[in-house]
């Protein structure tokens, strides 16, 4: 069945595509802020500031680029973004390529296994078995409403926007895998529903590096890493804050905590 | 020689792809196919993105339903007996052409997107992609260096 590709205005796009794609709007209606399209991909790269991205990135607020969706779908090539941040950031603009370079490192691994990025690279590194795991994501994940005021707050802004900052994908990763202890797949899914740069390779492949499954230690964090990028934005109203947080501890306690059966790794803070 | 139909899937969504700049004329389709829609559970946001997207390309056709049947009928339609169409690492895009090779028959043209590093068909190859910092040590050079930016784009 042939579409229709005349529309006076976006919100006619909106309604029409409502009506075609029904089921879609039944799992979750929200339209993101973000525009497709190549002239949206042009502004935002036209903004990009390498120097300020090596030195804010991983902040929530920080001068991050906006361009993985456009990136994703082919809309911008990672041979043009480099080119023009380099142009721009000159040596200053390392971080940015190097970031640019783990998607293509992804895609590489993607065309080698093709259908194995569903699977676990290599054996895990948390002394917890496949099937100490749960396979599904308990819904008050996906809901925000777990009652953890910052995972809370990432769940829904997933689900209204279609993006999350890099850090706050790592960060629910750990939650689910790690403090959660549900398997990867269930959280990469989770994503590839809702990310507007919802790529099979990057994506789960980063859920299989926060896993321990494609890395040599498992990722995590605590309390005061989110805390610190985060500006204490959620801890402030977060009912868990003063007692009952999981995150709270250091790297040690954690550790000691999420996989008692391991020793910590040599230079175990990460 | 009649003009190829040219395929837009969804890692290729730019206007000025390399198979859109060589055949500006061309008939062009994207197709939402349904299965891989279900397959990941696919939220509205996301066919908003990729339908305002679409409409930026010049003649665009957008079908529903599924790829290969609604591409051999445009292909039989038109009279086409070629389909160019940009790469995808995808498994499903390999089969796809297969697909598209073995029961149309159509003669399938694969063009590469624009390489992030130029790398030789044996450094491709032999590349280790055990972990990010190898594969790092070898194209950071190039990535980072505009020289040859330059160069690979002449």
């Amino acid at each position: 069945m042939k579409l229709r590709t005349d529309f006076p205005d976006r919100q006619t796009m909106i309604d029409y595509l409502r009506e075609q794609f029904p089921s879609a709007v039944a799992r979750s209606p929200e339209v993101a802020s973000l525009r497709g399209g190549r002239r949206a991909a042009e502004e935002l790269l036209r903004q990009i500031d390498p120097a300020r991205y090596a030195a804010t990135r991983n902040r929530m607020n920080g001068a991050v680029t906006r361009l993985s969706a456009y990136l994703r779908h082919g809309i911008l090539s990672l041979a043009e973004v480099r080119l023009v941040a380099l142009q721009r950031g000159g040596a200053r603009a390392e971080k940015l390529v190097n970031e640019l370079g783990w998607r293509d490192y992804w895609q590489r691994v993607y065309r080698r296994v093709g259908a194995g990025i569903w699977q676990d690279r290599e054996s895990g590194k948390t002394g917890w078995a496949p099937r100490d795991y749960a396979t599904s994501l308990p819904p008050e994940i996906p809901e925000g409403r777990s009652g953890l005021a910052c995972m809370d707050h990432f769940a829904q802004e997933l689900r209204q926007t279609g993006y999350l900052h890099n850090h706050a994908r790592m960060w629910i990763a750990a939650w689910v895998v790690h403090f959660r202890r549900i398997r990867w797949q269930a959280g990469a899914a989770w994503f590839l529903e809702h990310l507007l740069d919802g790529d099979p390779a990057s994506n789960n492949l980063s859920w299989q590096w926060v896993a321990g499954t494609f890395s040599t230690k498992p990722y995590y964090f605590n309390r005061e890493n989110l805390e610190r990028f985060t500006d204490g934005v959620h801890c402030r109203n977060c009912r868990l804050a003063r007692s009952g947080c999981p995150f709270e501890g250091t790297y040690e306690d954690l550790h000691v905590r999420l996989f008692p059966r391991v020793p910590m790794p040599e230079g175990g803070r990460r | 020689m009649s003009e190829p139909l040219i395929w837009i899937h969804g890692d290729c969504l730019d206007p000025r792809s390399p198979a859109l700049r060589r055949w500006p004329t061309a008939r062009r389709l994207f197709v939402f196919d349904d299965a891989i829609l279900d397959r990941y559970r696919v939220s509205f946001k996301r066919i908003v993105f990729l339908y305002e997207s679409l409409l930026e390309i010049e003649g665009i056709e957008i079908h529903r339903g599924s790829t290969v049947p609604v591409l051999l009928a445009a292909a039989a339609e038109t009279g086409a007996t070629r389909l160019v169409t940009i790469e995808s690492v995808a498994p499903g895009f390999r089969r796809t052409v297969r697909r598209l090779e073995i029961e149309g028959p159509l003669t399938v043209e694969v063009v590469p997107p624009d390489p992030f590093v130029a790398l030789s068909r044996g450094e491709d190859d032999r590349l280790d992609l055990k972990r990010f910092s190898r594969y790092w040590q070898v194209v950071k050079g190039r990535a980072l260096s505009l020289n040859r930016s330059l160069d690979e784009l002449i």
